[in-house]
């Protein structure tokens, strides 16, 4: 498992669009993958909540994988999750 | 084979949704948005409003208001999960021109208003106000037919039906 902190530099935050792109990323692994910010955890394959989880720019988000290919998705959720838009 | 296949008909359930705007219905392929128009989002339908409050299409629990109130997510009984999304690129609005009626949790009927938007404020803006209607947990849907005409009233007629796995 592999577990990291980001900060969430998407302009407006995890609205729908970054929210769908972020899923049509996940949705490719076979990896179980978890966002939580603060006490709320999200299943990182679901847009409504990875919504739900009110992502805000700026927020810091922790994001838990578990799986074989963890490591390359973690990488590319890193990366959706760091750039600006 | 015939018997097995009826009678698993019969389990399916049906979900339909009734029209949550007044306005036009579209195709989401005609949304002019990548991501909502690739169906990256969901599978759905859209509808470009001619009035300005939004319903819901469905008996449900209000699970997702998006701070700036620009899109609301429900989920029905049955599990299937709703977002809408009105117009496009509003969250740069931060809120400007939506006012809420609902908040996360609340139950939901069909018709009930959910929130209403200022389409001046929109347009003004420079954002489309074509509004994506999408199913975010495809998996759980066997089918989806869009049962409107080319127009439709809020609250009043049927959007589509979706029969669920």
């Amino acid at each position: 498992m592999v577990q990291f902190e980001v900060t969430v530099n998407v302009e407006g935050g995890l609205h729908a669009r970054p929210a769908a792109l972020l899923v049509n990323c996940s949705s490719q692994s076979q990896s179980k993958i978890t966002l939580s910010k603060g006490t709320k955890h999200a299943d990182g394959k679901s847009i409504l909540g990875i919504m739900t989880l009110g992502v805000s720019q700026g927020d810091t988000l922790t994001v838990q994988i578990d799986g074989a290919d963890e490591q390359n998705v973690a990488t590319a959720i890193q990366q959706l999750l760091e750039q600006s838009s | 084979m015939l018997r097995s296949l009826f009678s698993r008909k019969k389990q399916q359930q049906e979900v339909t949704f009734l029209a949550p705007l007044t306005g036009t219905v579209l195709p989401l392929s005609e949304v002019p948005d990548p991501v909502f128009a690739g169906k990256v989002v969901g599978d759905g339908v859209a509808i470009l409003p001619s009035a300005d409050t939004l319903v819901s299409p469905v008996d449900g629990k209000v699970t997702h208001l998006f701070p700036t109130h620009h899109a609301i997510g429900l989920s029905t009984e049955s599990g299937l999960e709703i977002l809408m999304h009105i117009g496009i690129d509003t969250v740069k609005l931060n809120g400007k021109g939506f006012t809420p009626f609902v908040s996360v949790g609340d139950q939901v009927k069909a018709g009930d208003k959910l929130i209403q938007f200022d389409k001046s404020v929109l347009e003004n803006a420079g954002c489309p106000i074509v509004t994506p209607i999408v199913i975010t947990n495809g998996d759980m849907v066997a089918e989806k037919n869009v049962v409107a005409k080319a127009t439709v009233q809020a609250g009043q007629e049927p959007l589509m039906t979706v029969v669920l796995k």
